[in-house]
């Protein structure tokens, strides 16, 4: 019997060097396992008050199991394989962007931002975010140097989504969009002068948005309540007072008294972190933002480590995507940014986002796992 | 493949990266590790709701334990404002649609713009619940609370208000509750507020009900409840979510009162109906118009008020729901009779005859009059000496001749010339007899002061003095003709006339003293206090109360009188009613007492004004037998006292005197009730102020 020709027992691990499998982040894995479980709790404790009570939670989980064998299967794909298709990608994550405007659309809050299948809603921008994340990884990681002319493609890849997502109107979205394309655009190795300019107009760009009136009144007070802290919203000070009085410790799981009484509106989703903040106090809820920075420090060693452009430019995308949307959404309801509607992932109530940020973590570990192949 | 260039690029990243989580983790620990207390009141006040909880009033008996003034349950719909505060204003304006829909369509009519109305009423602090539909019955409180979703902000409390079984019966008496104001706030705080028996302050709130008159104002810190207080707590949608702590409140004590309700009802009723049949019949001196009037019904023994009515009258329920402007106008009408007035201890009248005994005591005490020096022979006029003109000649009503007349026939006939000359002889004696001797036996009797009777808003009455007018004069020199006081003031005076006013309680009074030959006791109505044991029980029922209180009789002072002279006016007061020509004697005839009463009518005049009709007497008089009823009947602008007062006096008493006395009527039995006439007599009382509920 030949030493060098044992198969493992289990047939999963192979001997080979080269084979992916041997090589999953099984930190990111356990992260983001650990960050779900969490956030079906807090799901649960925001939404037992209502009447169809563990309903939520446990479409949350069925969402979460699809999640896990997308995830699965996508990591299990070499991420270059997906690349090479990354223009039919991208035109189904445009058309959806561009389909959810028309009648086919359904309009929550003031946002056609939905589809709605039954009692199945999709949100394309959170598939669109996938797509143009690969776009422009594929798009930037085949050249070694950033033209303007590639510059330009780059832009105009990230442009187009975000002006949809703009007309929904989801400020939010848009805002994810702008901030996974700088950070990969940065990464990327466009020029500083370039990336000067390009910051300049973004600047203007958003100043003439605020003053035209092209957002909607409800878009320009949640941005200008954050200028001016004494009109804060109602939303904001509930939130901030059940983060507050959560303490360190907390009340308790299913003990908070502004989450029992439903006193943070949308809590279960954009607001969810409250629930930690309350029920678990400083203690809880700092263990939920630092499992969440594991996710990004091993999304962001993946892009480090990854083989080739296009697998840095891919995580770095990813990376960028779940920073912005951690930040802003905790940042929200700790009164530190302003309020737009974009969920925390693996935490906050929704099967897009849940389903979406799975397929993200699962071409991470594709990158992760085919580093040497 | 990755380059030197790129690694720095992800460093930057990653520092971006490491910079926010931080940022995130201080303002974290800013929030939740340096002072979470800040915002755990602040959730408080989000979350929990005290209920102040006024707890049911004390209840209003008669001497029998009958429930005179009750409580029931009102159910109200309210709003609760912090959520309400919360909503869009579209949403809220589609809540307070859907409600007053839903309210109308139910059978309680409410108005959109009345709900808007009262959610925006500066004067409920945020914390309040507003009332925006009272009275409503139990289906609709089932159905909101059914649907507690569709209606945020919408609560239905139960409270209880006052509920009046006998209608208007007794109303200026018991009074009534209404919503504190601020002077009467500020009158109970701090060392002032009213304690249990068991020294638990009754503290009050702003919307907590108060006494306003009557029975319900003397005895306010009796009969408020030790207000209870419940926490609770609701979700953001003002629904109940639990009660975090319950201090129950205690029932006030029971009030019970020496009245007779029998009494009182029959006295209402007759006084009414009498003064019904007056109304726009001509008299000697113009129209009678009777816009008023009272009868008084004392214990003589004790000074117990058996029985007080005052027309015209009203249905205190009307109050309940708080008063309009409207409506508060209307009792307070002088062309209404102001029912809301008491006019048996507001009302000040001149006694006229009925103050006769008065003067016969200065004058008999002044030796002018005695035994065997009491004869006069009464000519029918009587002119003042040392005087010329017409204003020297004082008369008899008719100037009718009488004759010789001794004291006690100066009253069974009501002659007026012999106590003019009783009181001149008086006022030209003044050296030796002082300025006021008629006057200082008037306020032994008690007149010209309050009684101190345990009710409010008692009126003085006046008794003249030649000191009171110079000094009115000296004050005021414009408005008064003359600071002097002459002969002819003192006669009129002895007549109950000029500035004499009585109440019809002081007169009561008066002939109670004269009953039990000088014991005169302090008028009152509350016998006790009691704390109720089972609250569904009847509050009367022997062994369900515990008593706190005991008010006794309080004797306030002894008229000398010497049995010459007492037997003499008993004889005179007798024959008023007995003698074939005694003021009284053909009304006695027509309606008498089973017992022997003795009284004295009035006709007193009134400048521009009908005379008003007065009587007081007393019953049973009989040697070795004691008074049980004292009493005074006033009608102002009703005729002569013989002819008006004293036949309903007697009517009044009547069937009191042989056991005959109609139970009185409760609203809801009045169909029942033997005498039709009271449950008629009851509507049309109801009639005045029927604006309905402000």
């Amino acid at each position: 019997m030949s030493t060098d020709r044992v198969v493992a027992p289990s047939g999963f691990r192979s001997r080979n060097l080269g084979d992916p499998r041997r090589h999953v982040d099984v930190v990111l894995a356990a992260a983001v396992g650990a960050v779900l479980v969490l956030g079906l709790l807090l799901v649960y404790s925001a939404t037992r008050r209502f009447e169809q009570g563990t309903g939520y939670v446990v479409r949350q989980l069925l969402f979460a199991v699809v999640g896990i064998a997308a995830a699965t299967g996508v990591a299990l794909v070499d991420y270059r394989r997906v690349a090479d298709w990354w223009q039919a990608l991208y035109a189904v994550g445009i058309v959806m962007l561009v389909g959810v405007l028309t009648p086919l659309g359904t309009v929550v809050n003031g946002t056609s931002g939905w589809y709605r299948f039954g009692p199945i809603a999709l949100q394309p921008a959170e598939f669109a975010k996938l797509a143009t994340i690969l776009a422009i990884a594929a798009y930037l990681g085949s050249v070694d140097q950033v033209d303007l002319r590639r510059l330009a493609g780059a832009l105009g890849l990230l442009g187009v989504p975000v002006v949809l997502t703009l007309l929904q109107p989801d400020l939010g979205s848009a805002l994810v969009f702008i901030v996974l394309g700088m950070g990969m655009l940065v990464v990327a190795g466009v020029q500083m002068r370039h990336l000067g300019v390009l910051v300049s107009l973004g600047i203007v760009a958003i100043l003439v948005i605020l003053n035209s009136g092209a957002l909607d009144d409800y878009q320009t007070e949640r941005l200008t309540s954050f200028v001016s802290p004494d009109g804060q919203s109602y939303n904001v000070d509930q939130a901030q007072k059940a983060i507050g009085s959560g303490g360190l410790t907390g009340f308790g799981f299913t003990n908070g008294p502004q989450t029992r009484g439903g006193f943070v509106p949308e809590q279960q989703t954009d607001f969810i972190f409250t629930v930690a903040g309350e029920e678990f106090g400083f203690v809880g809820s700092s263990l939920l933002v630092a499992l969440l920075a594991v996710v990004i420090w091993r999304c962001w060693r993946a892009a480090q480590l990854a083989a080739d452009q296009t697998g840095t430019l891919l995580c770095i995308g990813v990376t960028c995507m779940f920073l912005f949307h951690i930040f802003e959404n905790i940042g929200m309801t700790l009164g530190i940014m302003p309020v737009t509607g974009i969920p925390l992932p693996f935490v906050s109530y929704g099967g897009s986002s849940l389903l979406a940020s799975f397929v993200a973590v699962g071409l991470v570990q594709s990158v992760h796992m085919h580093r040497f192949s | 493949m990755n380059t030197s260039s790129t690694q720095v690029r992800l460093s930057a990243i990653g520092i971006v990266a490491v910079c926010l989580f931080a940022a995130l983790l201080v303002r974290l620990w800013f929030l939740q590790g340096v002072d979470p207390q800040r915002f755990e009141a602040a959730t408080e006040s989000n979350r929990l709701r005290v209920i102040h909880e006024e707890g049911p009033r004390g209840r209003i008996l008669d001497r029998d334990g009958r429930v005179i003034v009750d409580n029931r349950t009102m159910i109200v719909v309210a709003l609760d404002k912090e959520p309400l505060r919360r909503l869009e204003d579209e949403e809220r304006t589609a809540v307070f649609t859907d409600l007053a829909d839903t309210l109308t369509g139910l059978g309680v009519p409410t108005k959109v713009s009345t709900v808007e109305r009262r959610y925006e009423d500066v004067r409920y602090a945020p914390q309040e619940y507003v009332p925006v539909a009272e009275e409503v019955p139990e289906d609709v409180e089932l159905y909101l609370a059914e649907r507690a979703e569709r209606f945020p902000g919408v609560v239905v409390e139960r409270r209880t208000v006052r509920s009046y079984p006998y209608g208007s019966l007794a109303a200026q008496f018991v009074g009534y509750v209404g919503e504190v104001n601020e002077t009467e706030l500020a009158s109970v705080e701090g060392a002032a507020v009213p304690l249990a028996a068991d020294g638990t302050p009754k503290e009050y709130q702003p919307g907590d009900s108060f006494g306003k008159g009557g029975i319900e104002f003397a005895e306010e810190a009796s009969l408020r409840a030790v207000p209870g207080r419940r926490t609770i707590e609701v979700n953001a949608r003002g629904e109940l979510l639990g009660e975090v702590d319950r201090v129950d409140a205690r029932p006030g004590d029971d009030v019970w009162l020496s009245l007779d309700l029998d009494l009182q009802a029959h006295a209402e009723r007759l006084l009414a109906a009498k003064i019904r049949s007056l109304r726009g019949r001509e008299g000697g001196e113009g129209t009678l118009n009777a816009p008023q009037g009272s009868v008084v019904i004392l214990e003589p023994g004790t000074g117990q008020v058996l029985a007080m009515a005052s027309y015209p009258s009203y249905n205190p329920a009307i109050l309940v729901n708080g008063i309009s402007t409207d409506l508060w106008e209307q009792l307070n009408d002088p062309n209404n009779g102001r029912p809301l007035y008491n006019w048996a201890l507001q009302g000040a009248y001149a006694p006229g005859s009925t103050f006769k005994p008065v003067t016969a005591l200065a004058g008999w005490r002044a030796g002018i009059i005695g035994p065997g020096n009491e004869e006069y022979d009464d000519a029918g006029t009587y002119r003042l000496g040392n005087c010329e003109g017409a204003g020297c000649t004082f008369q008899n009503a008719g100037r009718k001749r009488l004759g010789t007349v001794d004291l006690a026939r100066s009253l069974a006939v009501s002659s007026d010339t012999y106590y003019y000359r009783l009181a001149e002889l008086l006022w030209i004696n003044r050296l030796q007899f002082g300025d006021n001797p008629i006057q200082d036996v008037a306020t032994e009797f008690g007149m010209g002061r309050p009684t101190g009777i345990d009710l409010p808003g008692e009126t003085s009455g006046r008794i003249p003095t030649p000191e009171q007018r110079r000094e009115a004069f000296e004050s005021n020199p414009e408005v008064f003709m003359t600071g002097e006081w002459f002969t002819g003031d003192t006669v009129i005076t002895s007549i109950g006339q000029g500035d004499v006013l009585v109440t019809p309680l002081q007169l009561a009074e008066l002939y109670a003293t004269i009953a039990t030959g000088g014991v005169r006791y302090r008028p009152q109505v509350i016998s006790k206090v009691t704390r109720p044991i089972d609250q569904a029980e009847p509050p009367g029922a022997a062994g369900n109360y515990e008593v706190v209180r005991t008010v006794t009789p309080e004797e306030v002072g002894r008229i000398e009188m010497d049995d010459d002279f007492y037997l003499r006016v008993l004889a005179g007061l007798i024959g008023v009613t007995q003698d074939e020509d005694g003021t009284a004697s053909r009304s006695w005839s027509a309606s008498p007492t089973a017992w022997t009463m003795g009284g004295k009518t009035g006709t007193a005049q009134v400048a521009g004004k009908a005379d008003s009709a007065l009587f007081a007497g007393w019953g049973p008089v009989a040697a070795g037998v004691d008074p049980e009823y004292a009493i005074s009947v006033v009608i102002p602008e009703a005729g002569f006292g013989g002819d008006v007062a004293a036949p309903l006096a007697f009517r009044i008493l009547a069937p009191a005197s042989d056991g005959t006395l109609p139970t009185a009527c409760t609203i809801a039995a009045a169909g029942q009730c033997r005498d039709a006439d009271a449950s008629a007599a009851q509507a049309s009382l109801r009639d005045v102020g029927s604006g309905g509920p402000g």
